[in-house]
């Protein structure tokens, strides 16, 4: 049976303007393109499950045929579902398992940070899992913090209590466990802003686990999210934020679209911030901004282009006053979550980043601004330049009083 | 205010008028919802091409002095001929300024060969497009070679050829057709058959085996003086490479657009889309701009889908949605409307009305003249019947005229969209 609302690639005409913006397919033969693996396959796939080609799974969920598209198909959503709905996968993948599992995975890192750090960046142990995990030698991992970021608010919590507007803040996996000072940066920009923060109970938002094809586990945490947000926030008629591109876009688009999940209740709520602060701004709290004299260089992350929120980080950092911006050309910079961290795609990950990185050198900023925890990793591996999110840039322009 | 001007739809006309808008310190934003229309043109652009009864036009901007008095609801008769002509001017500086060099012929057009082996009139066209330097040198009797890649199948170099050899200019012209290879993609994983125009225009782009592809042009050219290409010849780079792939070949080499996606198009809107943000532009593509509100003779804001109940302000805004195909305009069974704003509309909501029985028909199907009615400055009408004094339309969207069959599509869309670049930047002064 077909289901009516999943027959988007019957919208395609075939102009293939897609495969011209798909950034694996610019780099490698082995992807044929997101037509070809989506719309294109879909009507096989449907009629013969036995018809389908394995070359999907080179697709990176970067949604940048979905941008292109002329006419409204969810590309990337149906390679997305097919590759985990028709190809075989076999029952014990520890790597995958592991990789999609981050708050496992960040529970025990951060209990053992100084030591989990040591053993993910020295060279035996990185060779070791690349003969067995097959997760290359070459790549860097981000490290662990000491601690979780939830446990670090509850000294902030207090504060939060004393501000009449609030907001929910949905920190997601890489702040709780890998970068407190973005969430302790998120906390003093609401508070200068007069919103106190609040935080629900959470699990990892799916991104990975979507990308790794654990479905059902995806779903339950779907599930387990949308009650906890819509509980606590959206009852009470307050914003979901979120520091992350990938989870905002998660929480609001696939769920629906690709783990078939009510989400009506918290789809408002959700906004990526800094699409909050540039309301925040309009409404007239725009705490004063003291200089910040950086030459920086902005990369936009391929889900913030889908979710249609660059503009809101470029306007915020047009505000930011001293800050000598260059708005480097749109590209995928390839990492594209766990699929850069797996050997087999290793190579073209960095490919599709090449370009990317090859343009940074030429801009030759201070530092580089981005929005997204995974393109962060990806282009501190291959660059010289440290990289921040907007939001801890907004920070250092309030100053130093807290 | 946050926006000085919003533009709704990223195409051709949407961004001449960004361009010039951001050029003169506007703050303009572009809102498109994929990929525009230059994907699926020749990458010419179209001023006036067909007469009202038939027979072509090579004076275009006599032949709209000509008609203005007879055809006053046209969008060139409303903005007048010098104004096409700077907006072209304009066009033509910018598109430079991105490093690609567009032929003209001054006060006429210059004709181009199609897939089909059509000559059409036209008024720019890349250098690598057949105009009159080739026309010479078939006129001092140089063969021609039409080639097509070994295994792409969407092109037919006999199909060409076939119409060539009944046109008077190639009459006294050997023409042959022959087949390239290229050496390094029969070893290829990949099945040839599956490449795309993109695929081989990559190839082309990466100059590594330019040397090979120029022997092999050689080769199957087979002494012809001028040769044929379907339009592969890079991307980024493709100035250079065409010029250094006839210093190889010792021909003179011409590109014929292929079947979408367009890599003649595609360079021209690369070319757009660099200058706008080169000029302090915002270019947001992955949303659609699916509603606003008009109080008052004015738009006050706009919402999209992504951001469902946001409000957008600007002082100003154009929308250069497209036509029926780019979802600027919507058919339902028996009706016709503007989908965003729910513009006043000029059409017959008869399905019977729209199109004529004859495909070919000289007169053109009635619903390519159909769009958003306008006043002289390009203000639509609102559902209260009054003009939006802060809104302008451009482009494919409008009515009063028939971009197919006038061969005038590209002019309207630049034109029209440089126009009310001005008008907003009249009025901005005029505030300040």
């Amino acid at each position: 049976m077909i289901k009516l609302e999943n027959i988007s690639f019957d919208h395609c005409i075939k102009c293939t303007v897609c495969t011209i913006y798909c950034p694996v397919a610019r780099v490698t033969h082995l992807f044929p393109g997101p037509k070809q693996s989506g719309p294109d396959a879909e009507r096989l796939r449907i009629k013969n499950p036995g018809l389908v080609d394995e070359s999907l799974k080179y697709c990176t969920n970067c949604k940048r045929c979905e941008i292109a598209c002329p006419s409204d198909v969810r590309i990337a959503d149906i390679i997305q579902d097919a590759k985990w709905k028709y190809v075989k996968k076999g029952f014990f993948r520890p790597r995958d398992f592991f990789m999609s599992r981050t708050d496992l995975a960040g529970s025990l890192g951060t209990i053992f940070s100084p030591l989990a750090n040591f053993l993910f960046s020295f060279f035996p142990v990185k060779i070791l899992m690349d003969l067995f995990l097959k997760i290359p030698y070459k790549r860097s991992y981000p490290a662990y913090e000491r601690g979780t970021f939830r446990r670090k608010f509850k000294k902030l919590a207090a504060r939060q209590k004393t501000f009449e507007k609030k907001a929910v803040y949905f920190h997601g996996c890489y702040v709780n466990y890998n970068n407190h000072s973005l969430g302790t940066d998120l906390v003093r920009v609401m508070n200068a802003m007069g919103v106190g923060v609040e935080l629900v109970r959470e699990k990892c938002c799916g991104v990975p686990l979507i990308a790794n094809g654990y479905l059902e586990k995806a779903k339950k945490n779907a599930l387990f999210n949308i009650s906890s947000l819509s509980g606590a926030a959206a009852g009470k008629g307050l914003k979901i934020i979120s520091t992350s591109s990938s989870c905002t876009y998660a929480l609001k688009h696939e769920y629906s679209h690709l783990l078939d999940m009510d989400n009506t209740g918290i789809y408002n709520s959700i906004e990526y911030v800094t699409k909050f602060i540039f309301d925040r701004f309009e409404e007239g709290a725009r705490p004063p901004l003291r200089p910040v004299s950086i030459r920086a260089a902005y990369h936009s992350p391929c889900h913030l282009e889908r979710l249609g929120g660059v503009m809101y980080t470029i306007d915020l950092l047009k505000k930011i006053p001293g800050l000598d911006l260059i708005i480097l050309h749109s590209e995928c910079c390839g990492i594209s979550g766990t699929y850069g961290f797996k050997r087999e795609y290793y190579q073209i990950s960095q490919d599709v980043g090449y370009q990317l990185f090859r343009r940074i050198e030429e801009a030759d900023p201070e530092i580089v601004i981005t929005d997204c925890e995974t393109c962060r990793m990806q282009i501190e591996m291959n660059t010289k330049y440290r990289v921040m999110h907007p939001v801890s840039v907004l920070a250092m322009a309030l100053g130093d009083e807290r | 205010m946050a926006y000085d001007c919003i533009i709704i739809g990223g195409g051709l006309s949407g961004l001449t008028c960004g361009i010039k808008c951001a050029e003169d310190g506007l703050r303009t934003a572009v809102i498109s919802s994929g990929m525009n229309s230059l994907h699926f043109s020749s990458g010419s652009i179209d001023v006036f091409g067909y007469r009202q009864g038939g027979g072509k036009v090579y004076r275009p901007f006599d032949y709209m002095k000509e008609t203005a008095k007879s055809n006053p609801a046209h969008p060139y008769s409303r903005i007048g001929s010098r104004m096409v002509r700077e907006s072209l001017e304009f066009f033509n500086d910018q598109i430079s300024l991105a490093g690609i060099s567009l032929h003209d012929n001054g006060d006429e057009n210059h004709f181009r060969i199609t897939g089909l082996g059509v000559m059409k009139p036209t008024y720019f066209s890349q250098d690598s497009v057949f105009n009159d330097k080739f026309k010479k040198a078939v006129e001092e009797r140089a063969s021609i070679a039409v080639l097509n890649f070994d295994g792409y199948r969407d092109y037919y170099a006999e199909l060409t050829v076939s119409q060539l050899r009944k046109n008077p200019i190639f009459k006294r012209t050997g023409i042959i057709t022959g087949k390239v290879t290229l050496p390094f993609y029969t070893r290829t994983e990949k099945n040839l058959h599956e490449f795309r125009s993109i695929d081989l225009a990559r190839v082309f782009d990466t100059e590594k085996y330019l040397p090979r592809i120029a022997e092999e042009i050689k080769r199957a050219a087979r002494g012809a003086r001028v040769v044929s290409l379907p339009a592969f010849i890079g991307i980024d780079n493709f100035a250079q490479i065409h010029k250094r792939l006839e210093d190889l070949t010792g021909c003179l080499i011409y590109e014929i657009p292929s079947l979408p996606p367009s890599i003649l198009g595609l360079r021209l809107d690369n070319a757009l889309r660099s200058r706008f943000a080169a000029l302090g532009g915002e270019y947001s593509g992955g949303d659609r701009v699916n509603g606003g509100e008009i109080m008052d003779g004015e738009l006050d804001h706009i919402h999209t889908e992504n951001y469902g109940d946001t409000r957008h302000r600007s002082r100003f805004y154009v929308m250069s949605t497209g036509s029926f195909f780019s979802a600027g305009l919507r058919s339902g069974f028996n009706m016709l409307d503007e989908p965003v704003l729910g513009l006043r509309f000029s059409g017959s909501n008869r399905r019977s009305d729209w199109y004529s029985a004859k495909f070919f028909d000289r007169k053109g199907h009635p619903f390519l003249k159909y769009g958003v009615e306008t006043n002289k400055y390009f203000n639509p009408f609102g559902s209260d019947g009054k003009a939006v004094k802060n809104l302008f339309c451009t482009g494919a969207m409008l009515s009063g005229y028939d971009p197919i069959r006038e061969g005038s599509g590209g002019g309207v869309a630049i034109s029209t969209g440089y126009f009310a670049a001005k008008r907003i930047i009249g009025e901005m002064k005029k505030n300040k």
